[in-house]
């Protein structure tokens, strides 16, 4: 990766970092307030809507910051253009389906669905 | 193309460990391990969100022995990561790059890394349950 696009990736890594701090925060406070929480109790907090927003943010936020994480990992250390190439590729896919598939699960409980 | 066996520097078992490189690799381990601990929470998630049995299974992983074990690291983890990214941070807006201030933050973000942890996990030992 060169030029703008890294450039890119500097800045999203340090965006997205910032709104993780609060994120990440506000996930463990809330994680302690939940100790021992049944499955029904977990689904009235996260099905309250601000739990419910934040929960949907943090998701995205943090496999996106994760993904740029891994990928400068992968660079670092792969060096066979093929093993980089196919290990770049399963990285975005694992952090898209694992943020899509928590993305869903917060719609669940946010909706009722 | 094959790559040309070029003369290679020093690399880095030969050099003694110091506080600024061992802080430098933690943050990827911790981040590593955090990546992981996200597949954990998208699992206890999923199983809030869809199955009793899969919530169960989750809660009952956080309850055993080993679960106690992978919390108490990814709860460092995080506290780790998360300080010295804002050590990141604050580097690169121009804070603290001499090399005095960076053995100060260093060992600070240590010293509450494990502060937190401590205050953390043990709250939630305390408390009994499981998250």
């Amino acid at each position: 990766m060169t030029g703008r696009a890294a450039v890119r990736h500097w800045r999203a890594q340090r965006v997205s970092a910032l709104a993780l701090i609060f994120l990440v925060l506000w996930l463990v406070v809330s994680l302690l307030m939940h100790l021992g929480a049944d499955r029904a109790q977990v689904q009235a907090w996260l099905g309250a809507p601000v739990s419910a927003v934040l929960a949907a943010a943090l998701v995205v936020v943090a496999f996106f910051h994760l993904g740029l994480g891994i990928r400068v990992v992968l660079e670092d250390y792969v060096h066979t253009p093929w093993r980089l190439a196919a290990g770049l590729v399963a990285n975005r896919v694992t952090c898209w389906a694992l943020a899509l598939i928590a993305l869903a699960a917060v719609a669940t409980l946010a909706f009722g669905w | 193309m094959t790559p040309a066996e070029r003369p290679l520097s020093p690399h880095l078992q030969i050099y003694k460990p110091q506080l600024t490189s061992v802080l430098s690799i933690t943050h990827r381990g911790t981040g590593l391990a955090l990546g992981v601990g996200a597949i954990f929470l998208v699992w206890w998630l999923s199983g809030a969100a869809w199955s009793d049995a899969c919530f169960r299974a989750a809660q009952a992983f956080w309850s055993s022995w080993l679960g106690k074990l992978f919390l108490l690291g990814w709860t460092f983890s995080l506290f780790f990561h998360l300080l010295n990214g804002v050590r990141h941070l604050l580097w690169d807006v121009g804070f603290g790059f001499d090399l005095p201030t960076t053995y100060r933050t260093g060992w600070t973000v240590v010293a509450f890394s494990v502060l937190l942890t401590v205050l953390a996990f043990g709250s939630g030992l305390y408390a009994g349950g499981s998250p």
